[in-house]
């Protein structure tokens, strides 16, 4: 069970030891940072590096902007990572979106290796499936990236296309099937 | 059996490799076969081997066998 709280910056979710909570200005440097460091940027479709301007521009935009949020994934009070999701179909609302495209790469290189990496993707699917009531989510993953295509798989996305970039899509009945044991394992109550 | 080799050939069961693979450095995802789906059937056959109850920070935790030992001293399972 996630739970899901409204702040002024916007909706916070809490889940799977991990938090997501919106963006807010002052992680843009160490966003910025991951962002433009090797081994996240070369698993990116664009591969350009991120300036302060073109991130305070996206910044701008995207804390007005409906159709998509962003996320500082949290663990052990610490930021680890990103995490986005973004309706597919121009203009649309999430709240009203049927096809949504999430998006996260692990900052610290620290967690990356580890199994913690698939809590904030669960936190973010059940909200996208049990929250915002979408039918499906896709993501386009290199060919190159075969760990980031691999773990969709095991999350229960298909391939749908293989091209220059390989198409992945996950339906909410595939997603329960496949996350149900990680989900158990990642949810377990803490010691007292 | 003793409790070291109980525990490698847990490793070695659930992930599918040899004994003489399960060494303290071996870890998390630096082998294809220890994924997150071998990590989900070691986690399960340790707490059946070892009767004990993992719970989410130390399966979190346990990203090679030197801090499973860690782990399972905390409930008592020593390697000596």
């Amino acid at each position: 069970m996630i739970s899901v709280n409204a702040l002024p910056s916007g909706i916070e979710l809490a889940g799977y030891q991990v938090s997501l909570r919106p963006v807010e200005k002052a992680d843009l440097n160490l966003l910025r940072n991951w962002r433009n460091q090797d081994e996240i940027r070369q698993h990116m479709v664009s591969q350009e590096l991120i300036s302060e301007e073109q991130q305070s521009a996206w910044y701008q935009k995207t804390t007005r902007d409906l159709t998509q949020r962003h996320f500082v994934i949290r663990y052990r009070n610490q930021s680890i990572g990103s995490a986005n999701i973004r309706s597919l179909a121009p203009g649309c609302a999430l709240t009203e979106a049927s096809i949504i495209e999430p998006g996260l790469y692990i900052g610290d290189a620290k967690y990356r290796n580890n199994i913690v990496a698939f809590s904030p993707t669960l936190l973010l699917n059940d909200y996208c499936f049990y929250h915002l009531n979408c039918t499906k989510l896709v993501a386009k993953v290199m060919p190159e990236n075969t760990a980031a295509i691999n773990y969709n798989v095991k999350l229960g996305y298909k391939i749908i296309n293989q091209d220059k970039l390989v198409e992945i899509e996950l339906n909410k009945i595939d997603y329960e099937k496949s996350s149900r044991t990680l989900k158990s394992l990642l949810s377990r109550s803490p010691k007292t | 059996m003793s409790q070291i080799e109980k525990l490698i050939s847990v490793f070695s069961t659930s992930l599918g490799i040899p004994e003489a693979a399960v060494t303290d450095d071996l870890q998390y995802n630096s082998l294809p076969e220890w994924d997150s789906t071998a990590h989900m059937v070691l986690i399960s056959e340790l707490e059946n081997q070892f009767d004990i109850m993992l719970d989410t920070d130390d399966i979190i935790d346990m990203s090679s066998v030197r801090v499973a030992k860690q782990i399972l001293g905390k409930h008592n399972i020593t390697f000596e």
